[in-house]
This record gives C-alpha cells, sequence and structure tokens, in this order.
C-alpha cells in the first residue's frame, strides 16, 4: 500500500475535477469527469482498496459515465451553447468559488494536528467487505436495493415516450366545448 | 305722582288704540276698527293741543317722570318733558296724523278687514312712538320712541305683503335706518358714560364739559343716526322705495314726521353741536348737498311718489342746513310747514291717482284737473308751498328764513346760500311741472274706471291742509320766537334772489312744456332719474358680502336652504367649535395605536414578500442554501478543537 | 499510512468535493450540473476508502458501496429528469425553469 501513489493520484483526480467543471463543453466535461473517476480508482488500488477500485471502475466509470456519455450524444452542442455556457461562467464563479475555498481552508488545520507516526494501516481483503456487507450491514444492504428499485421505477416512468396529457385544459371557445 | 303727570296721557290714546286693534281679543267690525282708530289719533291730537295751550300761555319746562333706576352710580331717570320745541313738534305730528288717519279711512275702504286692523294698529302704534320721541326727557325714551318709529316704518311699507317689492324696500328702510340707529346708540351710551345719568339736560351739559375729541366723536355719532333716519345723504336710499307703501304711509311717515325726526334729534342737542363748529360745518354741508341732489334727481322723475321722496330728501336738506348755520329754530318752522303741505302732497296726489286707475306716475296725473278737482287743487296749494312761491305761500316764509340764516352765518354760509338757492330752482322747477301736467288734459288711451267722488274723510284734510299750506306762512314768525331764538332779518338781496331763483324755476317748467324735446331728453336720462346710480353702488360694496357673510355665518351653500335660525354672533363660535373639533378629530382618528397594529401588519406581507425572493426557483441557489444548512450543522455537531464551544 | 497521508488525502477529498460543490453552484446548464455532482460525490468516496485504509477497517469500503449505489441511482433518476426537461425546456439553463410551471 502506498500512500504516496494514493496522493499523486487524488491529486490528479482533483485537477481533472477542476477541469471538468470548467469546461464549457458537455463532451471535454465527461471525459474530465472520466479521468478523475480513473484516476481515483487508481488511488483506491493504491490505498489497498481493491474490491473499491474494481467496483469504481465498472460501475462508476463504466455504467453511470456510460449512461451520461448515452444522453450526451443525444444532445447538439454548439459554438453558440458553448459560448453562452463560458460566458455564464465567466459572471457567476466568485461567490461559489469562495465557498469552495472556505471548505478547503476549514479542514487545513488538519493537516497540523496529524503528527507523522508510525505507518499503520492494510490492505483489506474482499472477502472481509463481503462478509461485512451480507453480515451485520445486511438491512443496510436490503435498502439500497429499495433504492435502486425506487430510482428504476422512476427512471422508467420519467423516460416514457409517450408525455401525459398538460395539466392545463385545452382552451375553449366561450360557449365550452362546442 | 307728580304734578304733571298728565303729560304721560298725552300718547296713551293712541296707545291704546294700538293695542285695541293689536291684542284685543274681541272682534272689531270694520267701522268699529275705524272709529278706535279715529279716535286713537284725534285724542291724542287733543291732549296735544291741550298741552301745547299749556306750553303758550305760561310757564313750558314741565317734567313729568315716569320712573327712576339707580345703576351703580348712575341713576337712570325717565321722563318725559314738554318744552317748547316739544310742543311745536308734537302738535305738528298729532294733528298731522289725524288728518292722515281720516284720509285712510276712506283710502283703506276695501282692504279685508285683518289687514284694516292692522294698519291702523300700526299706524296708531307710530304716532305714539313719534309723540314719545318727541317729548322724551332721556336718551331712553328717546331711542325707545326712535326705533319703534322705525319698526312701524318697515311694517307699513311692508303692509302689501303680497308685493315682494314692499317687502324689500321695508327691509332696505329699517336696515339703512337700523345702521344709523346704532351709530346713535353709540353715541348716546358715551354720552351717559359721561353723564352717569339719561336726563337729555344731563347729557348735554356733560357733553360740553367733554373734551373736544370726544365730543366731536360723540356729535358725529349722533349725526350719522340722524342722516339716515332722515334719509340725508350718503343715507339716502332707502326712501324712494319705501314709497312701495300706501300713500298714507308714505304721507305720514315718510314724509311729514319721521323723516323729519333726524332734524328734531339735531336740534334737540344743539347745544352740543354748537360746541364742537367744526361738525356743525359738515351737517351743513351735509344739507346743502342732499337739498341739491334730491332736487335735482326729483326734477328726473316720472312717479310722482319718487318725485315726492326726493323732494322730502331735498326739503329736509334744507332744515339741516339751516341747523348747521345754527339756527335750529329756522328748521323748526321749515319742519311744520313742510309737514303740512308735504303730507297735502301725498294725500292729493293719492287721491289722483285713485282716480286714475292706480297709477302713480306723473303722466297719470293729467286730467285730474277735472276728475278730481279738490284733489287737484290741493296738490296745486301744495305744490305752490313747496316751490315757494313768493309771499303767498308758507313755503316761501320758511324757506326765505332758512336762506336768510345762511347766508349771515359768514363764507361758508355763503356758500350753502348759493347751494340752497340752486335747490330752490330745482325745487320749483319739479313742482310746477308736475301741477302742470295735471292741468291739462288726460293723455291716457284709455278712460280710468269711473271711481266714486271722494268723502268728506278725504276732502276734508287736503281742503284744510291746503289752506294751512297757504295761511302758514304766518306761523313762521311766532314758531321761531317761541322756541327761544330771534326771528332771523332777511336782507333785502337775499329775498329778491330767493324769489327770482324761484320764479326762474317755475318759468323752465312752463318751457318744458313748450318744448317738448326737452322733456323726452328728461324722460331718457335713466341714470339721473335713479339717483346716479349711488344705490347700486351700496348694493355691490355692501348689500352683497354682507348676504355672503350671512349666508356664511349660517351655514347656507349657495342657493340652499337655511336652518331658518338666524343668529350670525351666535354662529361665530359654533363655527369655530365646530372646525376646532373637526381639527381635533382629524388629528386624534389617526388612532395611533391601530396605526402601529396596522405597521405591524404591514410587516407580515412585507416580510412574506421579502422572503419569497430566496425562492428563485433555481437550482443553483438552492445548492448554495444546501451548503450553508450543512455546512452551519456540521459545525456545531463536529468536535473541533478549535470551536469554543467544543 | 500516517497520519500525514489520511490527513493530506481527507483534504484532498475535501477539495474534491469542494470543487463539484463549486461546479454544481456555478454551471448553468443541467448536464454540467450532474455532472458536477458526480465529481461531488467522488469526494466522499476518497474519504471513506483513506479513512478504511488507515484503521484497516473494512467498513470504509462497503460504505463506499452504499455511495455508489446513491450514485447510481441519482444518476439514473437525474438523467431520465433531465431527459424529460428537455422537451419542455431550455435545459441549457436551469434558472430558465425557475417557476412551478413552466
Amino acid at each position: 500500500m502506498s500512500a504516496m501513489v494514493a496522493i499523486v493520484a487524488g491529486g490528479l483526480a482533483v485537477v481533472a475535477a477542476l477541469l471538468a467543471v470548467t469546461s464549457s463543453d458537455a463532451v471535454r466535461s465527461l471525459f474530465a469527469l472520466l479521468a478523475a473517476l480513473l484516476t481515483l480508482a487508481a488511488a483506491f488500488f493504491a490505498l489497498g482498496a481493491d474490491f473499491a477500485g474494481a467496483l469504481q471502475i465498472l460501475i462508476y466509470a463504466g455504467a453511470v459515465a456510460a449512461v451520461f456519455v448515452f444522453v450526451v450524444m443525444t444532445i447538439t452542442n454548439s459554438d453558440a451553447l458553448r459560448a453562452a455556457e463560458r460566458s455564464r461562467l465567466r459572471r457567476v464563479w466568485p461567490v461559489p468559488a469562495a465557498v469552495a475555498i472556505l471548505i478547503v481552508l476549514m479542514v487545513l488545520p488538519a493537516l497540523r494536528g496529524a503528527k507523522s507516526s508510525a505507518a499503520v494501516g492494510a490492505a483489506i481483503p474482499v472477502r472481509a467487505v463481503g462478509a461485512l456487507l451480507f453480515g451485520p450491514w445486511a438491512v443496510v444492504v436490503e435498502l439500497a436495493s429499495f433504492l435502486l428499485l425506487a430510482a428504476m421505477l422512476g427512471a422508467r416512468h420519467l423516460g416514457r415516450r409517450a408525455p401525459s396529457p398538460p395539466p392545463n385544459e385545452p382552451l375553449q371557445g366561450r360557449d365550452g366545448p362546442s | 305722582m307728580s304734578s304733571n303727570f298728565w303729560l304721560l296721557l298725552v300718547p296713551v290714546p293712541t296707545l291704546a288704540a294700538f293695542m285695541t286693534l293689536a291684542f284685543g281679543p274681541f272682534w272689531l267690525g270694520p267701522s268699529q276698527v275705524r272709529a278706535v282708530a279715529l279716535a286713537g289719533a284725534w285724542l291724542t291730537a287733543a291732549l296735544m293741543l291741550a298741552a301745547s295751550g299749556v306750553c303758550a300761555s305760561g310757564t313750558c319746562h314741565l317734567l313729568a317722570p315716569v320712573f327712576t333706576v339707580k345703576v351703580g352710580t348712575a341713576s337712570v331717570a325717565l321722563a318725559l318733558i314738554l318744552d317748547p320745541l316739544a310742543t311745536v313738534v308734537g302738535t305738528t305730528v298729532a294733528i298731522v296724523g289725524g288728518f292722515v288717519i281720516s284720509y285712510s279711512l276712506g283710502y283703506m275702504a276695501r282692504a279685508r278687514l285683518a289687514d284694516l286692523r292692522r294698519f291702523f294698529a300700526y299706524m296708531n302704534l307710530f304716532l305714539g312712538a313719534m309723540l314719545t320721541m318727541v317729548m322724551a326727557g332721556d336718551s331712553i325714551n328717546f331711542f325707545l320712541g326712535w326705533e319703534m318709529m322705525g319698526l312701524c316704518s318697515f311694517f307699513l311699507i311692508g303692509y302689501n305683503m303680497s308685493l315682494p317689492r314692499a317687502f324689500a324696500a321695508g327691509r332696505k328702510a329699517f336696515v339703512i335706518t337700523r345702521f344709523g340707529d346704532v351709530l346713535l346708540l353709540a353715541g348716546l351710551l358715551l354720552l351717559f358714560y359721561e353723564a352717569g345719568g339719561v336726563r337729555i339736560d344731563a347729557l348735554v351739559n356733560a357733553a360740553l364739559v367733554m373734551p373736544p375729541g370726544r365730543r366731536s366723536v360723540v356729535a358725529v355719532l349722533l349725526l350719522g343716526g340722524a342722516l339716515a333716519k332722515s334719509a340725508q345723504l350718503p343715507f339716502h336710499t332707502w326712501l324712494p322705495v319705501a314709497m312701495a307703501g300706501p300713500t298714507p304711509v308714505s304721507a305720514l311717515l315718510h314724509s311729514a314726521t319721521m323723516v323729519a325726526a333726524g332734524a328734531f334729534l339735531l336740534a334737540r342737542f344743539a347745544p352740543l353741536f354748537a360746541a364742537t363748529p367744526e361738525v356743525l360745518a359738515a351737517v351743513a354741508m351735509v344739507g346743502a348737498f342732499s337739498s341739491c341732489f334730491g332736487a335735482l334727481v326729483a326734477v328726473f322723475q316720472t312717479d310722482v311718489k319718487r318725485m315726492l321722496a326726493y323732494s322730502s330728501i331735498s326739503q329736509i336738506g334744507f332744515m339741516i342746513i339751516s341747523i348747521g348755520v345754527g339756527a335750529p329754530q329756522v328748521a323748526i318752522a321749515h319742519f311744520v310747514i313742510h309737514a303740512i303741505f308735504k303730507s297735502l302732497l301725498f294725500l292729493s296726489a293719492g287721491d289722483m291717482a285713485y282716480a286714475a286707475g292706480g297709477r302713480t306716475d306723473i303722466a297719470a296725473l293729467a286730467g285730474s284737473s277735472t276728475r278730481r278737482p279738490i284733489a287737484y287743487f290741493s296738490f296745486a296749494a301744495g305744490a305752490a308751498s313747496l316751490a315757494g312761491l313768493p309771499l303767498i305761500t308758507a313755503g316761501w316764509w320758511s324757506k326765505e328764513a332758512i336762506l336768510a340764516s345762511a347766508v349771515s352765518a359768514g363764507p361758508l354760509g355763503e356758500i350753502l346760500w348759493s347751494l340752497a338757492l340752486i335747490a330752490v330752482a330745482l325745487t320749483a322747477t319739479y313742482a310746477t311741472r308736475a301741477v302742470l301736467v295735471g292741468a291739462g288734459p288726460s293723455t291716457l288711451l284709455a278712460r280710468p274706471p269711473a271711481v266714486p267722488p271722494a268723502g268728506i274723510a278725504t276732502n276734508a284734510p287736503l281742503v284744510l291742509l291746503a289752506a294751512a299750506s297757504l295761511a302758514g306762512g304766518l306761523l313762521v314768525g311766532p314758531i321761531v320766537r317761541f322756541l327761544g331764538a330771534a326771528e332771523p332779518d332777511t336782507p333785502a338781496f337775499s329775498a329778491i334772489v330767493g324769489a327770482a331763483a324761484v320764479l326762474l324755476g317755475v318759468s323752465a317748467a312752463f318751457a318744458l312744456r313748450r318744448h317738448p324735446h326737452l322733456a323726452s331728453r328728461i324722460a331718457r336720462a335713466r341714470k339721473v332719474r335713479q339717483g346716479f346710480r349711488i344705490d347700486a353702488v351700496y348694493q355691490q360694496r355692501f348689500v352683497r358680502p354682507f348676504r355672503h357673510l350671512a349666508y356664511w355665518l349660517n351655514g347656507v351653500r349657495r342657493g340652499g336652504r337655511s336652518s331658518g335660525i338666524v343668529d350670525p354672533l351666535g354662529a361665530v363660535p359654533v363655527l369655530g367649535i365646530v372646525w376646532l373639533v373637526r381639527r381635533m378629530i382629524h388629528w386624534a382618528a389617526v388612532d395611533r395605536v391601530d396605526r402601529v397594529w396596522m405597521r405591524l401588519a404591514g410587516m407580515v406581507p412585507e416580510l412574506s414578500s421579502f422572503s419569497r425572493r430566496s425562492q428563485t426557483g433555481r437550482v443553483r441557489d438552492y445548492a448554495l442554501s444546501l451548503i450553508f444548512g450543512i455546512a452551519a450543522l456540521l459545525l456545531l455537531a463536529l468536535k473541533s478543537p478549535r470551536l469554543p464551544w467544543h | 499510512m500516517t497520519d500525514q497521508s489520511l490527513a493530506i488525502l481527507l483534504v484532498l477529498a475535501t477539495t474534491l468535493f469542494a470543487v463539484g460543490l463549486f461546479g454544481v453552484l456555478v454551471r448553468r446548464g443541467v448536464l454540467l450540473q450532474l455532472i458536477a455532482l458526480e465529481v461531488l460525490l467522488a469526494g466522499p468516496a476518497l474519504a471513506f476508502i483513506a479513512a478504511g485504509a488507515r484503521r484497516g477497517d473494512a467498513q470504509g469500503q462497503a460504505m463506499f458501496v452504499i455511495l455508489l449505489v446513491f450514485a447510481a441511482a441519482e444518476v439514473a433518476i437525474g438523467l431520465a429528469l433531465y431527459l424529460r426537461l428537455r422537451r419542455c425546456a431550455d435545459v441549457s439553463d436551469s434558472d430558465s425553469v425557475s417557476q412551478l410551471r413552466s
């Protein structure tokens, strides 16, 4: 387990995340997101969390990002849209940036408190994770499956082709529906 | 009960007649009403004649006290007196009153019973009031009589209640004379304050010791009252319109007696005026201007009663001139003569107008010499006296006395003399003109309805008065001497010039007759005929603003109805209080406490709309608020050694 | 792993979270906000794994699995909503869907 690799990978992930967040093009943003996720997976591997790293690549970068890709495929991106997004970005960044920096600043003092002690920690085998998940955390897993079911049903409903009729009454003449 | 108690009885018959006719609960037939009225007037006249006999024979300063009241340090002692002035004026008033009431018996023959009673009641009341004033020995009786005369004048002018013109005329007369009465009252009160008593001799004596400035003020105030009552400039506008009353009223009140009361007042307080020479000079000037003005406007009149009204203004102006030059006795002599011929003129003119179908314009008099000969010839006699035909008429003698007293009164007197001469000439003109019109053939287009010839009740006074107006010249000297002054010696040139003026006026009237185009020029001079529109100026300047003030004080909007209760002076504090309360309510109705609550309640929607702005509907704003909320919670919860509350 | 490296890793995780937060607040396009949300979720994920590795506890990874489930559900619904929204609004600007009734 190498913390140093993890730190480097984490730093790269941060850089990629920044790119993802600040690019005006959806596709570029998506690729940056993929990069961030994959570097995070590398970080997980470096930390000895093999299962998490594998899941990250398979599901996070593989399925979730892929869904994003499907959706991005359907949009038409034009220069006008990009320019509009860029201009908006230019206008509004101070306050959120301040908030973000504030958050980071609040955590920084933790660095001071940390002492350079002996290296502790071990790689956690998958077996331990599975024992946990099917053991004490079984109820949580069930709840998570509820959540997934709800999400699936919701997505299926929202994604129907034929929309429900609009909530407004169709416009009628003065004499009522003739 | 003093020995002169019988003096108090002199006005009693008239007052008793008034009470009987006005308040008597019993029913009286028309002949009974007339009898009561006649009795009242003639009994009083008889008593007055008796009093004058007493006065003429022996001592003539009798005092009959009425009662005495002590008010603080002042003593209010009411009394009636009989002195030469009171005797002369009182006798004249009583006899002329008797004649007029006799005449009215025929004139009012066809009035309704209620109106008849009303008329004779007021006439008798008037006679009683005038005699009270004439014989008053103190200012209270004097003022009482004065006011009652004004009141009767109002009622009698407005006798014909169905005629709005009559009521308006009565109101105008009342208001103008009331205005003068206020001035008179102020003067009398100032004198009372100085004198501490009300007897007229006490007042006059107090006035003589007053500082000159105050004395002049009092004199001017008394003069104001006299001028208003006597219809002199500038208070003359009521007299011409007062002719809307019946002819006997005009004959008695507005020619012979009441309008001369102003001159009587000035004569009564003559010592006071003698002590204020500048006021006296003003008096004389006012009289001179009034006489010229009245005579001038009278020439232009087309209505005989109006002509006689302006003539009264002019003749009383003569009286005032002689008072102003310091000869009040001559003025009283002229008063007597004027009472005789002016009432005669009115009565005869009334009779001729009745014969002409009720029309009172001068042109209607034409043909009266054949229609109503007695009335016409008495009218001619009266007109001759008015014009002052030399030597044969009483008017000549009294007017000459006036002119003589004027011309011998210094440089101002000569100016007055010239003005009076102009007035004399004009007087002769209009007097002769009326007579000449009457002498001519009837110019009426339609024959007037034949009326029965006048009875003895009408003709007797006319004849007697005509005789007196011709022969009364013999009385002038004795009257003046009786009143305690020497008869003014008439310079020869004044007599000759006076006669010339009269004849000039008469010939001018003949000339007018012969030159009709001049007459038509006169007929067209409307502005002069309306008295140079002085009345219109008064309407504009005084009456209209006052009306607006009265309406405003009584809360009447324009064209609205009043509450019917007229109390301007009481309305002022009420209006003030109402305004004040309204202001207070306006201030307090704001309801400060309620305002606070309303503001609090108003803050709720304000807060709501303010808070609503945070609901932007934008995802990123909601995200931001989420962040802040969670951050706050975490800060509170997480154990970090740097935070003070952990 | 030393404490110090754990601290640095946690700082990095916080930075990831902050960057994702920044992206959610700043981006106007709905899709881009969703992408930023993914970044946001990656932050705690790293934190969990790092902490679990430090303590030698499997709960870190188990928590990561649950987090993954969250992310999947959120992406599914979010993208379904996005597709639905695209039919009736201009989804390049999330401010345009600020009324309750569009």
